[in-house]
């Protein structure tokens, strides 16, 4: 088997095992999300309206927190590096057959693999708000690739903080200091045309705005001004920011 | 030749930990490799493992350059190092089987090796539970156990038996010295505890402040250090003048009374003057109650070698 394919299963199985009540309990605000604010806030909103098309405010939300449970889960690689070095197994899988970059490449795969895991069971739990939906294969392909592309991008992005901070504390305080100005300063809870001028510019280089409005094109065929250049975008940043953790990664110390 | 490595230098900043450290280890033989806290040893085992670069000089595992062919020994080595390192979320089992699984080793394979060690190393009772929920001793045996799982020509032990009691430490000691003596395989075996070294390593390799003291097998060592024997002689009456006779005994370096009947002497060579000692005894007319011979260990060895370095020093 292949070497890579061994530490990801690894991880798998350590992230299970570690986390089967956390896994469960970030069921718990996509659906509070969902099912209490979103239903509240559509008796207050009742629809959006984005490149001429209109959905209720509840599936709109629906498709942001699908993103912003994703963005959350994948912040974990960093955190999942830090776990082993304090575990001592950064040290002892590091003294085995492994190269360094196949380590932080399965932490970032590993992510991958659980946001769209996640990603799928929020969906399934919206799917009564989803019902009457019928996505073309090219809008599943747009769904997909969007889900991807932002797990690679935020689990490289946590890999890529967790090279440059000493502690688990610090990338804690790192995390919960940039994950909430990049929820909202993006399309998950809004349009971005809804925005105030100075933070819609902001959004507009936040890759949550493209992956969700993506994923809204590939499901509800609603397109937004960013739609042509948003896979482009997100394939860019996420290659990018990817290339920039795996090169970090050799900077992290035993 | 196993390991291979000269003028090995490693600085931390300002710190230097390795001073043009040289040695060798041979295929098949338990290498010790002693000294205090701070000496070197992990870092010299880092470096080893290729989890550290050097700041100088070359080291050569298995015949692959540490800096050029790390992937090259990594396959083929096995290291428990001096930390504890678990998935601490998963059963003693699963630590087993997953570990197994790192390595490429089969399924049926890993569970034949998880029970055997399992039984090897006292675990059988605490498989199903997590590691987190063993007792230390438990988790320690577990982390060496488990390196087990896979086949090595060159496992590095870090001061593996710390934190285990004497049973089982004894039981790890055989099962390493079989491992080697049966199977072949060469262990670099670093520790403070000098009974241990002495018990399991084929030779030993002294370091103290990032500096190599001496090498060799516990004999030289003893010899090169001239370390004696010393003897215990219990008098049935004694006085001042057998302190004076003893001291005149060529080959007898120390005379130390303890009390006003046992007396204590560093001989050089025990066993051919301890008749001559006991017969000149009786001619004088002390009769000898008790004899004990207390051979040098390696500790004495260890402690004339680091006080023979502060006394050039100095």
């Amino acid at each position: 088997m292949n070497r890579l394919v061994r530490l990801l299963i690894r991880d798998l199985k350590g992230s299970v095992g570690l986390s089967w009540h956390l896994l469960a309990s970030q069921l718990v605000m996509p659906i509070v999300y969902i099912f209490i604010m979103g239903l509240t806030f559509a008796n207050i909103i009742g629809g959006v309206t984005i490149g001429g098309a209109r959905v209720s405010y509840v599936q709109y939300l629906a498709i942001g927190v699908v993103f912003g449970q994703l963005m959350l889960s994948a912040s974990y690689a960093g955190a999942m590096v830090f776990f082993d070095k304090r575990m001592g197994m950064f040290e002892q899988i590091l003294a085995g057959p492994f190269r360094r970059w196949e380590y932080f490449l399965s932490k970032i795969l590993s992510v991958v693999l659980q946001g769209l895991f996640g990603s799928s069971v929020v969906i399934l739990i919206a799917s009564p708000l989803l019902i009457g939906l019928t996505p073309t294969f090219k809008g599943i392909l747009y769904t997909l690739f969007s889900l991807i592309f932002a797990s690679l991008f935020f689990g490289s992005l946590s890999l890529l903080i967790s090279a440059y901070v000493k502690t688990d504390q610090t990338l804690n305080i790192v995390f919960n200091s940039i994950l909430p100005p990049l929820t909202f300063v993006s399309s998950i809870f809004y349009p971005i045309e809804a925005m105030p001028e100075p933070l819609k510019y902001i959004a507009l280089i936040n890759p949550l705005t493209y992956a969700a409005d993506m994923t809204r094109y590939g499901l509800f065929g609603i397109t937004s001004t960013t739609i042509l250049y948003a896979p482009l975008l997100l394939l860019t940043l996420s290659t990018i920011t990817f290339t920039l953790a795996m090169h970090a990664a050799y900077k992290i110390s035993l | 030749m196993v390991i291979s490595v000269r003028d090995l230098v490693k600085d931390y900043g300002d710190v230097r930990a390795l001073d043009s450290v040289s040695f060798e280890v041979f295929r098949g033989e338990v290498f010790g490799f002693i000294g205090p806290n701070g000496a070197g040893k992990t870092t010299t085992v880092r470096i080893l493992t290729t989890l550290l670069p050097p700041s100088g000089g070359e080291a050569f595992v298995l015949g692959f350059n540490v800096v050029k062919n790390p992937v090259d020994i990594r396959c083929r080595i096995g290291y428990v190092q001096q930390q504890l390192s678990l998935e601490l979320f998963m059963t003693a089992r699963e630590n087993l089987e997953v570990y197994g699984l790192l390595w490429g080793v089969d399924r049926q394979e890993k569970r034949r090796r998880a029970d055997f060690l399992a039984e090897i190393f006292g675990l059988r009772d605490v498989m199903e539970r997590k590691a987190l929920e063993l007792s230390l001793g438990q988790r320690k045996r577990l982390q060496v156990a488990r390196e087990f799982m896979h086949d090595m020509e060159l496992l590095f032990l870090d001061e593996p038996t710390v934190g285990l009691d004497p049973i089982v430490k004894r039981t790890l000691l055989d099962f390493i010295r079989e491992k080697a003596k049966g199977e072949g395989l060469t262990v670099f075996f670093t520790t403070h505890i000098m009974s241990e070294a002495e018990y399991l390593c084929d030779r030993i390799a002294i370091i103290d402040k990032g500096k190599i003291l001496a090498c060799g097998t516990t004999e030289e060592l003893k010899e090169r250090f001239g370390v004696e024997t010393i003897l215990e002689l219990v008098v049935q009456e004694g006085d001042g003048e057998i302190v004076k006779l003893l001291e005149s005994i060529h080959g007898v370096k120390e005379v130390q009374p303890t009390d006003s009947k046992s007396i204590r002497l560093a001989v050089v060579d025990p066993y051919s003057k301890t008749p001559e000692i006991l017969s000149l005894l009786s001619k004088e007319g002390y009769h000898v109650t008790e004899l004990r011979v207390k051979e040098p260990s390696l500790e004495d060895v260890f402690i004339r070698a680091v006080r023979r370095r502060e006394s050039r020093h100095e």
